[in-house]
Parts: C-alpha cells; structure tokens; sequence
C-alpha cells in the first residue's frame, strides 16, 4: 500500500512496531521485550515532539521582483499669480519710500529624491521700476536664505532640501520709492530645484 | 551483413546514418527530459507563474509623495495537500531603499492574509492560510498584487540602486 504520511513521526513508528513484532517472535525473555516497548515509547514522543516544532513543507517556489524609482524633481506654486498694490496711502512726507506691501498668500511645495538639492528664484523682468523681495517662511525642510531682492540671477531661495517633500510660505515685498514714480512692473517668478 | 549496409543505400555514408540516428535520438531525449521538467512543475505542490516583474516608480507630487505602483502581472499556483496547509511569503532583498508589498486576490481555496510588507531577511509570513485538504478541487491560482512605494526621503534608484527581491512561497502544513 502506498501511502502519503504527514508526519515523519509515523514512518518511524511503523518502522518500529515492525521491528517489534519481528522481535517479539525471536525473544524469549518478556523484559527484553518490555524494553523495547519502553523504547518504542521513548522515541515516539521524540518524534512527537521535534515533529511538532518544524512543520511539514510540502514545496517553495521563488522569483525576483525588481523595484525601480526614477529620479523625480517637482516643484510648484499653490496659486498663479499674487498682485501687490502700493497706494502711497502711509505715505510720510520728506520720505522717498512711500510704501511697502507684503503678500504671503502663496506657498511652494516640492518633491525632491535626489540628494544634495537646493531652491533657486529669479524673476524675468529685467530692469524693474521697484523692487520685489522674496523670502521662504516657514519651511518644512531645508534651510531659508535671507530675504533676496529678485533679479534675473537665479538666487538661492532655500538650501539643503535633500531628498524631501517639503511646503513653505512666500513672503513676496514690494517697495516704491517717490522717486520711482508710478506703473506697474509683471514678474515671472521661476524657482529651480538645482544642485 | 553489417546493421549498416541493411541501411544505408548504395552510394550513401554509412557515418551519416549514425549521425542522422544520434540527433534523432538525442532530439528525443531531450523532448523527454523537457516534458518531464513541465509535467514536474505542474505537479509541483506550489508554483510561481507569470516570470519576474518590475515595478517602476516615476511619478511623484510636490507636497506629497511618489504614486505606487501596482503589478498582479504574475500568480501562484497551489494544490490540495494531504492536510489543512498555508503558504507563507519572505523576501531577501540585500540593501534595500523601497517598500514593497504583496497580497494575494482572487483566492477560492483557502483565507488571504492581510497584505505582507516585504522587508529584507523577513521571518516568513503567514501569505493565504486555512487551505483545504477536501474538496473537488485540485489546484487554485491566486494573483499576486505587488504593491511598490517609495517616499522622496527613500531617494532613487540612480542613487540607491535597484531593489532586486527574491520572494519565496512555501506551501506547509498549518
């Protein structure tokens, strides 16, 4: 008979009682016999014991998966465009600047998993008729840079980023002076995740 | 008369017959010992199918995080054993940067676990538990649903390098 056993235990067992039986016609004596039986029951809670501890594997099978991340650069800004107004309305006589108006309504966000990065800002307008300011506040990672004023020298705006995913709030302020006089100045703000 | 003459034909190379039987009867050994081979692996008691995947993560949101990647391109295949039985998972993935997971979906014969993290080394883990050892059926398929994830502090492969897992199913006894 063929049959598939579970448990090595009870191939040994078999094994056992077989040579037992065969024994038991040879051997006169019953204490020789007695200690077989003794035997016998040693060994099977042996087995009964190491049997339990590793359970049967009936077969393993394996392959390789491969996980790959590419290098990722994003950054970007929370709105589209941020309108600073000066009115001159805190205006002090015999002062040349005639007013300061911040916004911080915006913020960056960024995603980096590259080491070693840095923000930079620059702005598009060449020759400005007032000056625009720009500073990070605030950030989640990395290190913010003194308040800049915006050229189109690409600037370092927040440093040490790492690998991160990171936000932070812009402070952008604008200063007119009387001697500027009035009109209005379009920036196009770009920032650049860089080494 | 020599077994070749019975053979070959006036004119013909007797050596060429010999040839002609060799490939023939190595082309057949060969049939033999690829058969063997398949009807081997599909008796075999567990099975991965479906070759090796590669789960490529490329995209990723500023503020947030790179967007997993999902592959159940591959299964594995199990047969009813003598006994109640589970397959476990483990994985072995020297040096590794990024997160993976794998559940099994679609299982008819048995309980899938909850999704497994695979992490480098790991003891193995209870994968689909409670398989039968009655019924009519013979062999089920599960799909494997690989999950890979990876934060931007994680960085990136041209960085870190590949993860190359080499995961495990082993069928025992429950």
């Amino acid at each position: 008979m063929n049959i598939k056993l579970i448990e090595p235990i009870f191939e040994v067992s078999i094994l056992f009682t077989r040579v037992l039986l065969r024994r038991t016609r040879t051997v006169k004596s019953g204490r020789s016999l007695k200690k077989l039986v003794v035997l016998h029951a040693l060994i099977l809670c042996h087995f009964c014991l190491v049997g339990r501890a590793t359970a049967q594997i009936y077969g393993s099978d394996f392959h390789t998966v491969t996980v790959t991340v590419a290098t990722i650069t994003n950054v970007q800004v929370s709105s589209g465009s941020v309108s600073l107004s000066i009115t001159g309305a805190g205006a002090v006589a015999g002062q040349d600047n005639i007013g300061t108006v911040v916004d911080q309504t915006t913020n960056l966000l960024w995603g980096v998993n590259s080491a070693n990065r840095k923000i930079t800002a620059r702005t598009n307008l060449g020759a400005p008729q007032f000056a625009l300011k720009l500073v990070a506040l605030n950030p989640t990672q990395g290190t913010a840079m003194p308040e800049v004023t915006l050229s189109t020298t690409a600037t370092d705006f927040l440093t040490n980023i790492g690998r991160s995913s990171g936000t932070c709030t812009l402070r952008y302020t604008g200063v007119a002076l009387a001697s500027q006089g009035t009109g209005t100045d379009s920036h196009t703000v770009t920032f650049t995740v860089t080494n | 008369m020599t077994p070749n003459s019975t053979i070959a034909k006036k004119g013909e190379d007797p050596g060429r017959h010999r040839s002609v039987r060799k490939v023939i009867s190595f082309g057949a050994l060969l049939a033999v010992v690829v058969w063997v081979a398949t009807e081997a692996k599909a008796q075999a008691p567990i099975s991965v199918r479906g070759g090796n995947p590669t789960l490529n993560i490329t995209t990723g949101w500023p503020g947030s995080e790179p967007v997993p990647v999902v592959n159940t391109a591959t299964s594995v295949r199990y047969r009813r054993q003598a006994a109640i039985s589970k397959i476990t998972v483990r994985t072995t993935c020297p040096g590794q940067s990024f997160t993976l997971k794998v559940l099994a979906t679609g299982v008819s014969e048995g309980v899938a676990a909850p999704e497994v993290t695979l992490v480098n080394g790991m003891l193995a883990t209870d994968f689909i538990t409670n398989i039968p050892s009655t019924g009519t059926w013979t062999t089920t398929t599960p799909t494997l649903r690989y999950t890979a994830s990876a934060t931007f502090a994680q960085g990136n492969s041209a960085e870190q390098g590949n993860d190359v897992h080499t995961v495990t199913y082993t069928i025992q006894v429950q």
